[in-house]
This record gives C-alpha cells, structure tokens and sequence, in this order.
C-alpha cells in the first residue's frame, strides 16, 4: 500500500475553517483541484472521525461538517482540528485486536503467549484471530511508540502499558499536569503533541471528575485556529534539517486559486498540475506570530528560499548534504535574517517612528504594546506625550502593518519613503469611510 | 517523529475508552519533558510533583526542535503561568463562590467583594491572565486582571445559587454579541489567504459573491472585543473595509483623520505638504 499522505485532508481543513461558508461543493472541489466525489468522499470521512472523537457535537446527518467545526470560544478550549492526527486509517481487525492489547496490559504485565490467549478468546467472532508473530509485531509497535514497556526479568517477556506518568501522581497532582499542558499547548509551539497529550489526561481526568468544570477552566483568546494543521509537516521537515538531507515538494503558492492537485497513479491519466515540483535544503523553519503562519527557509539553486508551509504537498526526503557545505549555508542564512521582522531577506533600513501617549490614561498601553511586540526595537528617547522607537529591520514591508495597527498613535519619521506610503495609505483609508 | 502515527487513529482510542487504561506515546513525553524546561513549570507544579515527573520522564528524549525552529513577531512574554491560576481553578472546578479583593484601571481598589469565578482567559495579545467571574452585588460579568487581584478566598455559595449565577453568565455573554461585515477590497483578492488568516481567530462566516468575485466576512464578536478587531483592520489597511457596523466605520474614520492630521497631510491633497518635511528633519535632530 502507498504511504498514506493526509495534504488533501489538510488543505481541505485549511479551506475549510479559512473560508467557512463561502463556497457551495463545485467551487470548493474546484479550488481544491479535486472532483466533487472526491470532496464529497472526503467530507465523509472527517465527519465520522470527527464524529466519533466528539460525541457531544450536533449529530444530524446532514449537518455541514463547517458546522461541526465551529468555534465558539465560550464553550469549549478543545481543538478541533486535532482530529486530523486521529485519522490515520487502520484496519477494522487491527484496532480492536491493539485496543485489546493494551487494555489487558494496563491490569496487569503478560507475555506474549498470555495476550494470544486472550485475543483468541475475547476477538469478537467474525474477525480473523491472529497468530503469535501479529501479536510480537504489534508488542514491537507499540514498544516502539513508548505505549508499553518490557519488565526486566527472563524470558519469556512480560510487558505492560507505561502509564507511569500519571499512576505516580495523586488525583490533585493530576489536576496540575493537566493545566500545564493545556497552557502549554495553547501558548508554546510545537503544540500538537501537547494536544494530543491533554486529550489523554482530560478523559483520564472526567472519569475521576464527573463535573466538566475540571477540565475546561481555561480560556485563550485569540488562536490561529489552523496552526496545527501546519504542523503535519513540521516533523518531518526537522527530521530533513537534522539529517542535512534535501527534500522535494509539489508547491503551490498561496497566491494560486487551487490549493491541491491530486496524484495520479496511473500515468496514463497525468494531467499537468499548477503546483511546481520544488527541491531545496531545508535550513530553518519560521513560525510567524503575527498571522499564525509557517515558513521553510531553505538553500536552493537561486540561493536563499522561502515557502510558506500550507503550500507545501507530497513532500519526500532526498540525499543528504556535505556538512561543511550545509554549514556554510546556515551561517549564510543566519547572517541574512538576522534583522527580518518576519523573513523578509531585503536591505536593511533604520526604521523610526513616534508614538503618542495616550491622553491621560494610566497604563500606557501603547507604550507596553510596543515594549510587548517591539522584537528587538529600541526606545530611543522619551517625552511628556511621546516617544521615539527605533529599529534596524529588512525591508519595510513586514514592520508596516504593525506599526499602522497602531493607527494615529504611530508617526513613520523614518525611512521618508514608508511615510510618504503610509500617508497614501491613510488617505485611501479615509475616502473609503468618508460618506460615512 | 511522525504525527500520523496509527496509535493515534481514532478507533483505537474510543475502544479503548471503556477500559480506563491510559495510553500516552514517547512523542508526548518527550514534549512534556521539553516544556518542564520552560520557567511556567516552577509556578505550575509544587517541588514535590515536578520531581515526580521528572522521574516518569528519565528515559525519554528532550525535542531539539529549538535548535532548527524560529520564532518571528512574538511578544515577550512575561507571563505563562500566575500563581493565582492554581487556587482559581480549583473554586472554579469546585463551583466554589470567592471573595475577592482587586484594583482597577485608576488604582482605586475594591475589599473582599463577593461573586463565582467563570472562567480564566489567557489574552494571546496582551500575554496577561484574566479572571472572568460573576459579581453577585452588580449582577455583571467581570474581567479582572490576575496581576490587580491582592486576595481571593472560597466562599460557601449554594450550587443552586451558583447555577442561576451561571446561566445569567450564559445570557449576558449572548447579549454582548455583535456581528459586523467586513468586505475584502476585490484589487486584493490575491491577498486572500493572508487575510483570511488574520481573520481566522474570529467567529466568523464567509461570504463569496461569485458575480463580482468579491469576498465579505462576517465576524461575530463581544462588544468589548471590537478593539482587537480594529487594531487587525488596521492592521491590514486598504486591503479591506467595513460594509456594517457603524461603531468599527466610525472608528476607522477618525482613526485615518487623526493620523493624517499627525502626519500634517490633508484628507484630499494628493501632495504632501512642505511642512513635513521640516518635521522629518526636525525629528532627526533630536
């Protein structure tokens, strides 16, 4: 079987939560790049991984999966997305023969042997009972994984499920790890993990606490919704940095329409896609907090890349690199993001600007919002109504929409081309509010 | 480290479910024990329990995701963790009334005032915790900072008491919701994608007009949110514009007056003055 690649899930949660509502079937299949069989065949899916990961959402047949998805910050801090890590497929014998496993694992250490045993008689009729090799390769599986451990001792081996992490810890200590994760989770990246962890503890923890005031005291606000789904490539493009290894990719750029191309086995039928096929060495990955966006920064032929990462499909790893070579690259790189607000690898220009105080309100939140988001920005000088802020940056693009977000508290000084766009700005900016 | 790992697929873990056996992979552990590292863990955990888990997590690897992974325009964050989340979340759990002492905006502050603790909110902006609690006296819905409250103590509050209280919380939360209209400027199409992204932390519904290949958002929010909003439409400038929503119109209104007015230039001359020029210079001698 080929390697399963979720980039159609993901493009499809993507669009999903980004244009909620916008588009009927044919134009969402459309911009996907895919048929409405295809979507609809996909919508299936989610809805019933989606489904039976959250029992509590509405469950009308014809509910619009955009509907499952909803978001509402009042009710709940669970990520919804997260379910697309929970939708690997696994065959129906599988999952209930590895379920078993490990819930006979959790009583108590058993051999090999034992667990056969007690798969042949608790399987449910039907289902095609395993040999003792399936049961030593699912034991690997899931040694591997870190879900169970081998006791020490002779053969013939036992094992059992490695909860240690919670078995060791009082009910009131469980609530603590809880809360960490969830906090952590939701303000540090990467978080999927942290995700995927906080579900364990939050069922562990509902069944010792029946109130769901336990596990939902926290609320964040505001969250890039679809961060998470960027990270489905992450680990596997630090794997590629680790291993200084090139990768190859199908890229399409968020400028096109179509987001995704699917892939075509049979070549007879292999139609020219929009997406390039793209090889490069990835150097660094960059999370922007500004939009909730990932970057690749890489080296390829034409120097310095930089992709977005929702762009990215059907990514491969190549050979790897001489490491000295690789080295050079990086400090190249460094040396050329040293001062990007974001990625931006342009000249850089000294950026200042005047910030006004606000009349007669303690705290001064402008001055702290600056001093909160400012990177490596200095205040340079300070007085009775304003103040001067200063910093080095690539380029003015990047810097620009966050200084404007201050609106009249912010005066551009510096460089005189950026005030002069910023005035242009202001202006069109107030015609379209003019006749108001 | 794969994502897609079949342990996690979702058939496993709802059959699982009823066995109460806890399932947790070396790629969380691993993630756990890189987020121990994090200062929040000190506030977060009694010495007793971290130690605990520091020893759960002895034979597991630490992420060197730090070494390849860049973070651009974050905030400094001065706070993760208060060590007032660990009390208020117990009393929230618990259902539990508090009486709470706290400061507001001008210094003056509040002794020993009744009311239910809600919700704890993190603002991703302002890096800063809040208390979302219900005020028995005023009957309002409250948002305290954690850094102005000086004491909070349970309170004995009977559940029927603290029900009532919660399904007031319900409606008033209701009551504040505003919706307004925000259309994406067609020239910008291109730019989709990353406006959407900007809006994507809003409730919100999407609207795609296919005769005039112009998008609008609909974002549903709380009054006291609106300024949030205005500082992304801001934020994104020409790119878009209000269509509803008188309050954010004339907001943005007096927000691009006032700037043009900083910066010396008038709404409807194309040039800019000669004037500021001699500001910019002036400001350089400084």
């Amino acid at each position: 079987m080929a390697k399963e690649s979720f980039d159609k899930e993901i493009q499809f949660l993507r669009m999903l939560v980004l244009t909620r509502g916008a588009f009927n079937r044919q134009q969402f299949a459309k911009r996907l790049g895919i048929s409405v069989h295809t979507f609809d065949k996909t919508i299936r899916r989610l809805k019933e991984v989606a489904k039976a990961l959250h029992p509590q959402l509405p469950q009308e047949q014809d509910r619009e999966l955009t509907e499952t998805l909803r978001f509402s910050s009042y009710d709940s801090a669970d990520p919804l997305l997260l379910f697309l890590f929970r939708a690997k497929s696994v065959k129906e014998s599988e999952s209930q023969r590895i379920s078993l496993l490990l819930a006979a694992m959790n009583e108590q250490a058993l051999t090999a042997r034992e667990l056969l045993e007690l798969c042949c008689s608790s399987l449910s009729s039907g289902l095609p009972l395993p040999d003792e090799k399936t049961i030593r390769s699912d034991l690997k599986y899931l040694e591997e994984v870190g879900v169970i451990i081998r006791e020490p001792g002779p053969r013939p081996y036992r094992y059992r499920i490695q909860d240690d992490l919670v078995s060791s810890l009082t009910d009131d200590e469980l609530i603590d790890l809880y809360d960490f994760v969830d906090v952590m989770a939701n303000t540090q990246v990467p978080s999927v993990q942290g995700y995927l962890l906080r579900d364990g503890l939050k069922k562990r923890l509902l069944r010792k606490e029946a109130e769901p005031t336990a596990v939902e005291p926290f609320l964040y606000k505001y969250h890039y919704h679809s961060r998470i789904l960027d990270e489905a490539h992450l680990f596997t493009l630090l794997q590629a940095i680790r291993c200084r290894r090139r990768v190859h990719f199908l890229y399409f750029s968020p400028k096109t329409e179509k987001s995704y191309a699917s892939r075509n086995t049979n070549p007879l039928f292999e139609r020219e896609t929009e997406g390039k096929v793209h090889r490069t060495l990835p150097l660094k990955v960059v999370y922007d907090h500004q939009y909730g966006r990932w970057y690749l920064l890489s080296h390829g032929r034409e120097g310095i890349r930089k992709y977005r990462m929702e762009g990215i499909t059907q990514i491969e790893e190549d050979e790897s690199v001489d490491e000295a070579w690789y080295e050079e690259k990086q400090s190249e790189l460094a040396e050329k993001i040293k001062y990007s607000w974001l990625v931006d690898t342009g000249r850089p220009v000294t950026v200042r600007a005047r910030f006004y105080n606000p009349e007669g309100q303690e705290p001064n939140f402008v001055r702290d919002r600056v001093l909160l988001q400012g990177q490596w920005g200095q205040i340079t000088a300070e007085e009775e109504h304003s103040f001067i802020y200063e910093i080095t940056v690539n380029g003015t693009t990047e810097i620009k929409p966050w200084l404007r977000s201050f609106g009249s508290s912010c005066e551009v000084l510096e460089p005189l081309k950026l005030r002069r766009e910023m005035i242009a700005e202001w202006k069109e900016i107030h015609a379209y509010y003019e006749s108001v | 480290m794969n994502l897609f790992e079949k342990i996690f697929n979702y058939q496993i873990l709802s059959r699982l479910e009823d066995s109460g056996a806890f399932m947790v992979t070396s790629h969380e552990r691993t993630w756990l024990k890189t987020m121990l590292e994090h200062p929040a863990a000190a506030d977060a955990f009694t010495a007793d329990t971290l130690a605990k888990l520091h020893a759960a997590l002895g034979q597991d690897q630490r992420m060197d995701t730090s070494l390849h992974l860049l973070e651009r325009a974050r905030s400094r964050q001065p706070q993760v963790y208060h060590p007032l989340l660990r009390p208020l979340r117990r009393y929230i759990m618990d259902k539990a009334g508090i009486r709470i002492t706290y400061e507001v905006k001008n210094g003056r502050v509040y002794e020993e005032q009744s009311g239910l603790p809600f919700r704890l909110e993190y603002s991703m902006v302002k890096q800063e915790w809040y208390l979302l609690w219900y005020h028995t006296r005023h009957r309002a819905l409250m948002s305290t900072r954690l850094k102005n409250i000086h004491a909070a103590a349970p309170e004995a509050l009977d559940p029927a008491a603290a029900d009532r209280m919660l399904s007031r919380l319900g409606t008033s939360l209701e009551a504040r919701k505003r919706e307004v209209c925000i259309e994406i400027v067609r020239s910008y199409n291109e730019e989709l994608s990353r406006i959407l992204y900007s809006f994507s932390s809003f409730e919100k519904q999407v609207e795609y007009d296919a005769e005039n290949d112009t998008y609008r958002v609909r974002v549903t929010l709380n009054g006291d949110e609106m300024e949030y909003l205005l500082s992304k439409l801001r934020f994104l400038g020409k790119r878009v514009r209000v269509t509803e929503g008188d309050y954010l119109k004339r907001r943005m209104l007096e927000s691009s007056a006032k700037a043009l007015e900083r910066y010396g230039a008038s709404a409807r001359e194309e040039d800019i003055p000669s004037s500021q020029h001699e500001a910019v210079s002036a400001a350089k001698i400084q």
